[in-house]
């Protein structure tokens, strides 16, 4: 079991962020963030947005240091180089999925709800 | 109105290979792109499989197979799609410009009711009136199911959602009728939710505005 | 080896004859009830699947019928929605997904090296839900009462407002039974893939369809639960009023959207990746050699299934997200087809490497690559969001998906049935029929779908009805048509192929193909016992490194060859290594999975006909047959350690902290936490986006609620331990009982604080939820309070004792999910009332 966890644990961090990510994105997006954020509420939206970006990348590194260790790793072999692997694959998907979050305005898509 | 095209009629009225207007422009292009890049990669791809069939046998290595054809080359041709992507997508997002109108399109089983920001009160069934050559937001509702409000030639498509306003951002180059659809299934009479866009010269566009209802 | 050959022979069959009548089936009528042998169950869900499939492609040809001609008067729009909502639905949920995991079951024991599956009866069991859930819907439809909202159901339209009939009730419910029967038959998978397997053969060495297989049967444990959830909260809309999707009520229609392609986007994948495992099954066999990159391949694997969770909203490109949120999905979408991209390079430079030989099942893998290049290609284009705005909703989303369903997972099973006819029937084919078959269907698809892209983009919109003379879409659709009339011959050509050769073909010689893994080491067609013995093995393709393996294997020289225990055994071997670490005892025929399905199915489709009464009748039913189910396993006595063989002596699973039950258990309360979570989803996007929030009120928690949720979880979490432990060291394990049951009851009494103080779930969807997590408190505290009952029961029967723990210890593993979640829930019911 502790080998299936080597080999999943990557990219489930992965679809965590992923997920935490889009949520935080529609909450930035939301009535609420300009309740709780006042004017600022755009910057600081981007800002947690950015931030939250910056914090997926670093818990995958984290785990790509993690399971380059000898003692969370295992030992050499074909689970460790396929759940290195994997690590790392996590790390590019965050790079990949969330760079937007840095290049592109929160909530450019005036999608407004009404109440009704 | 100088154009009367029917509902149904011409060929080529809802294709999206014929645009005529900035958004649809981009995007029918955009698919050029795709389809070329598409066609070029299978080809590619169906040659190495043949020749992998015909060839004597051999050995090969990991690291073209992988590292080369596995990873560097679709990472390469998909990070460049992916940000072109979304910088088309970005350019054809609504957001405050000059000179923009407001129209507001309210879809229901099986018919579309049309309002005017510029001339409150004015509502048009099945027909929605806009002015050629100026950008154009359309403020999306439904008041039953979800629907969606397309006019091919002009843009794409967006949904019309119970509670919600969705708003899309099209122009029409010149004056003229324009196809539009619902694109979202709506049950039985889906097939006939359709409404006409009507782009009017600034003259015309004018003489809309001014009728009282 | 030195003693002659036929007494050799001798030795093999003196074996065969004596496991043959410990794991026959009765041979009996009534033996097709009682069965649970993988054998028989999988070629039943093999038939099975094959008529939906027939009944699917009756429907799409009904479909191309109609679209033929502009104004066509063959059918109105009453009877095309029924049509096409019903030919997506029996093709992705009564063909698609079942086909596969008859597969699965057919061969996964044989390719593992181990006899059977983990848990034969359960495996019965959601193979006769399937039949009675999958029959229900077809006699829906012949009798008119088809849903008609397309199949992915979208409220408000499936709504009752909208939908009045019983169509989606139909949808639902037979949806229902595909679920239960998916997640049994996942469950028994996981289970069986990761300890079952022949000794020494350890995750590196696994067979390459057993890590495709496995990823997908994780897939569906955490996929399905979404959806199960979605059903839920329609069919209690539409039954009660409770208003998740109605917006005036504080629901949103769009919550749908998102539960439906959380496991909508998953399910593709799910039914794509097993044909992908047989292409890496059959492919290097047909190139004699081995796979390139194994380790690649198991990499990409892994990367494909959780990546293609985070692809969902690319099916909701054009409902109002704001940019940013689509380019999260868009760029997930472009970046997993790298993975696929790893995948067929693998295949490719397999081909490379080898010398391929044009056999049928070649062939056919040859049309998946054709074919499904172009899915992928398509599907790229499709990630892109300005392009997506497009085309969505159009004829060219209808033939890209037919180019990966179709290309991806029906032409590879194709071949994946012609390989392992030789295995399944004992016959090899003796016609040429099956490459004509081959040259009419292939190019016919590719004329039917290619025709259909263009029509997307010309603006056809797809689930219209009819089209207008002078669209310019006439001759494009009648192409279409007419190749999808060829390519339904093709298909039939296949299907009357392949039971010909069932039928009446020549017998095939032993490992007819030359591969080098275990399932075809037995004689053909394989024994209802699978292996005579379980071998040792040492690499990745046993057969290639020892080519006398099969007749050692027969002869009894692996472990469990021993017959006079007179049951049936297997081994279970350790996680990773694949050391052999205890003996399975597997159950014998018995109806009850029969029974069990059809007091299930009535429970689920009584509703559908207004008897609520019934269906309640037959739900304490289920509990009773689980129960009767249940009890009948363990003993009441330790039998020790017992010879495997081989020299080596191991504990019966049966007198281990980690019974196979343990494990399924584990297995459904992974699904459990994912349904759990979904709730909590749903929950938070309400709160977030849903347009009628906040509701008039929120809900605070008394202090009485709060001690009770706290001490009761509490209880529950330590109860279960102590009477485990006491259990263990001999004693009475009353104290921990009776603690657990405390618990059980105030963690219920704070459920029902919320209950009544909101009584009307169909005022606002957020009453409505405050009473499903309630709902999920109660319903687990009922669940843990039976099996503590049961648990009661057990240790006064004498099933207990310092060995036999696992009851006491999977009891002990149902209190913990039940006190945790209920924990959560209810903190997340008060946490709105508790910040205002
Ligand atoms: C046997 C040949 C097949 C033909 C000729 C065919 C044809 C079609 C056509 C024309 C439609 C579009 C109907 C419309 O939107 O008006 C459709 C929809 C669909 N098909 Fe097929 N199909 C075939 C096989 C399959 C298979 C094997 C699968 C899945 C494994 C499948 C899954 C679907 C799904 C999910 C839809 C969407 C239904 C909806 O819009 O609700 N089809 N098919
Ligand atoms: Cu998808």
């Amino acid at each position: 079991m502790t080998d299936i966890a080597r080999l999943s644990v990557p990219l489930t961090l992965w679809l965590i962020s992923f997920s935490g990510l889009y949520g935080l994105h529609g909450l930035v997006c939301s009535g609420h963030w300009t309740r709780l954020a006042g004017s600022g509420a755009e910057v600081a939206g981007q800002t947690a947005l950015i931030a939250g970006f910056l914090a997926a990348l670093l818990v995958q590194a984290v785990a790509v240091a993690v399971l380059w260790t000898q003692r969370f790793g295992g030992p050499p072999g074909f689970v460790r180089t396929t759940s290195l692997a994997l690590a790392l694959v996590a790390l590019v998907a965050t790079l990949w999925t969330l760079g937007p979050s840095v290049a592109l305005p929160a909530c450019a898509w005036p999608s407004a709800t009404v109440a009704g | 109105m100088t154009t009367l095209i029917g509902l149904s009629g011409c060929k080529g009225e809802v294709s999206i290979l014929d645009p005529a207007g900035s958004v649809a422009r981009d995007i029918a292009g955009l698919w050029w792109v795709l389809l070329l890049g598409a066609v070029v990669i299978f080809v590619a791809v169906m040659a190495l499989l043949a020749w992998a069939m015909v060839r004597p046998q051999g050995r090969t290595s990991e690291r073209v197979w992988f590292w080369g054809l596995g990873l560097a080359f679709p990472m390469l041709v998909l990070s460049a799609l992916t940000v072109h992507g979304l910088v088309v997508g970005e350019r054809l997002l609504a957001r405050s410009a000059e000179g923009v109108v407001t129209v507001r399109a309210e879809a229901r089983q099986w018919a579309w009711s049309f309002g005017y920001a510029d001339a409150p009160g004015r509502v048009t069934e099945d027909l929605l009136h806009i002015p050629a050559g100026r950008p154009v937001d359309v403020e999306i509702g439904s008041v039953d199911v979800v629907h969606s409000f397309w006019v091919p030639r002009l843009a794409g498509k967006l949904d019309a959602i119970p509670g919600r306003i969705n708003v899309l951002h099209l122009q029409a180059d010149r004056p003229g009728d324009y196809a539009g659809v619902g694109a979202e299934f709506s049950g039985y009479g889906y097939l006939d939710h359709v409404f006409t866009v009507r782009a009017h010269d600034p003259a015309a566009w004018a003489a809309f505005l001014a009728e009282t209802p | 080896m030195t003693d002659p050959k036929p007494a050799r022979r001798a030795e093999a069959l003196r074996l065969h004859r004596k496991l043959l009548p410990i794991w026959s089936s009765d041979q009996r009528f009534r033996g097709w009830l009682t069965t649970n042998n993988n054998n028989d169950i999988g070629g039943l869900f093999l038939i099975v699947a094959t008529i939906f499939f027939v009944i699917g492609g009756i429907l799409a040809m009904l479909i191309r019928a109609q679209l033929a001609s502009p104004g066509s008067a063959f059918m109105g729009p009453e009877a095309y929605n029924q049509v096409f909502t019903m030919h997506g639905t029996v093709m992705m949920f009564l063909f698609a997904i079942p086909f596969f995991e008859a597969m699965a079951v057919l061969l996964l024991p044989g390719m593992l090296g181990t006899r059977d599956l983990a848990y034969p009866r359960l495996g019965a069991y959601g193979l006769w839900v399937y039949i009675f859930g999958g029959s229900a819907v077809i006699i829906a439809m012949l009798l008119g009462l088809s849903p008609d909202g397309g199949w992915f159901m979208y409220p408000p339209l499936s709504s009752s407002a909208f939908s009045p009939g019983i169509g989606p009730d139909v949808w639902l419910l037979g949806i229902t039974s595909i679920e239960v029967s998916a997640i049994a038959a996942a469950v028994e998978v996981v289970v069986t893939v990761l300890r079952y397997r022949a000794a020494g053969m350890s995750l590196a060495r696994m067979p390459i369809f057993a890590w495709y297989i496995l990823v997908v049967a994780v897939m569906i444990l955490t996929a399905f639960p979404p959806m199960i959830l979605g059903s839920l909260l329609l069919e209690v809309e539409r039954a009660f009023g409770w208003p998740f999707f109605q917006t005036e009520n504080g629901g949103d229609a769009l919550l749908w959207q998102h539960l439906f392609w959380l496991f909508g986007h998953p399910e593709v994948y799910i039914i794509f990746l097993p044909a992908a495992g047989m292409i890496a099954t059959i492919l290097p066999v047909m190139a004699r050699t081995r796979l390139l990159g194994y380790a690649w391949v198991v990499a990409a694997v892994v990367a494909l299934a959780l990546l293609s969770f985070g692809l969902w909203v690319h099916h909701m490109f054009t409902t109002g997200i704001p940019h940013m949120g689509l380019a999260f999905f868009s760029a997930a979408s472009t970046l997993v087809a790298v993975p696929t991209a790893v995948m067929i390079f693998s295949w490719i430079g397999t081909l490379w490497q080898g010398k391929p030989r044009l056999e049928l099942p070649m062939l056919w893998i040859l049309g998946f690559f054709a074919t499904f290049v172009i899915g992928g290609l398509t599907g790229v284009m499709l990630a892109i969001v300005p392009f997506n705005w497009q085309v969505h909703d159009t004829h060219f989303v209808v033939a890209h998906l037919h180019y990966v369903l179709i290309g991806g997972y029906v032409f590879p099973m194709i071949a994946a049935v012609y390989y392992f006819l030789p295995l399944l029937t004992g016959h090899s084919r003796f016609f040429k029929l099956g490459e004509i078959a081959f040259w009419i269907t292939v190019p016919a698809f590719h004329l039917t779908f290619l025709a259909m892209h263009w029509a997307g983009i010309l603006g056809q919109r797809r689930r219209t009805w009819t089209y207008d003379a002078g669209s310019g879409w006439e001759w494009i659709n009648l192409t279409a048509s007419i190749g999808a009339f060829a390519m339904a011959i093709g298909f039939a050509l296949v299907i009357g192929d392949v039971v010909v050769n069932t039928l009446v073909a020549r017998k095939a010689r032993r490992n007819p193909w030359g591969a080098g893994t275990l399932e075809w080491a037995t004689m053909l067609p394989s024994p209802v016992y699978g292996l005579a013995s379980i071998p040792v093995i040492a690499g990745r393709y046993p057969l290639d490194d020892d080519p006398q393996l099969a007749l050692r294997i027969a002869r009894g020289e692996g472990f469990l060859a021993d017959t006079s225990r007179n049951r049936r055994e297997t081994l279970i071997v350790s996680t990773t290594g694949g050391e052999p670490a205890q003996v399975a005892v597997l159950p014998g025929n018995s109806v009850l999975p029969f029974i069990l399905a059809v007091v299930t199915s009535t429970s689920f489709l009584a509703p559908l006909v207004g008897a609520y009464l019934l269906s309640g009748a037959a739900l304490i039913g289920v509990v009773v047959v689980a129960l009767i189910w249940a009890w009948g396993l363990g003993s009441k006595a330790d039998e020790g350690p017992v010879d495997a063989g081989r020299g080596v002596t191991l504990p019966l699973s049966t007198e281990v902290p980690d019974p196979p039950g343990w494990w399924g258990s584990l297995m459904l309360l992974l699904a459990d936490s994912v349904h759990f979570g979904s709730l909590l989803f749903g929950y938070a996007f309400l709160w977030t986006v849903a347009p009628n929030w906040p509701p008039p009120s929120y809900l605070a928690p008394g202090a009485v609620d709060a001690v009770l949720a706290g001490a009761g979880a509490v209880a529950l979490l330590a109860g279960p331990r102590w009477a485990a432990r006491s259990i263990l060291k001999g004693a009475g394990p009353w104290p921990g009982l009776v603690l657990a049951v405390l618990g059980a009851v105030a963690l219920a009494g704070a459920a029902t604080g919320i209950i009544l103080a909101r009584p009307d779930p169909a005022g606002h969807a957020y009453d409505a939820t405050l009473w499903l997590l309630a709902g999920h408190v109660g319903l687990h505290v009922a669940i843990t309070a039976i099996m503590l009952g049961y648990l009661t029961a057990r240790v006064l029967a004498g099933y207990t004792s310092p060995r036999r723990i696992g009851d006491a210890r999977i009891v002990q593993l149902w209190a913990d999910f039940t006190a945790l979640t209920g924990l959560v829930a209810l903190a997340a019911a008060w946490l709105p009332g508790v910040f205002g």
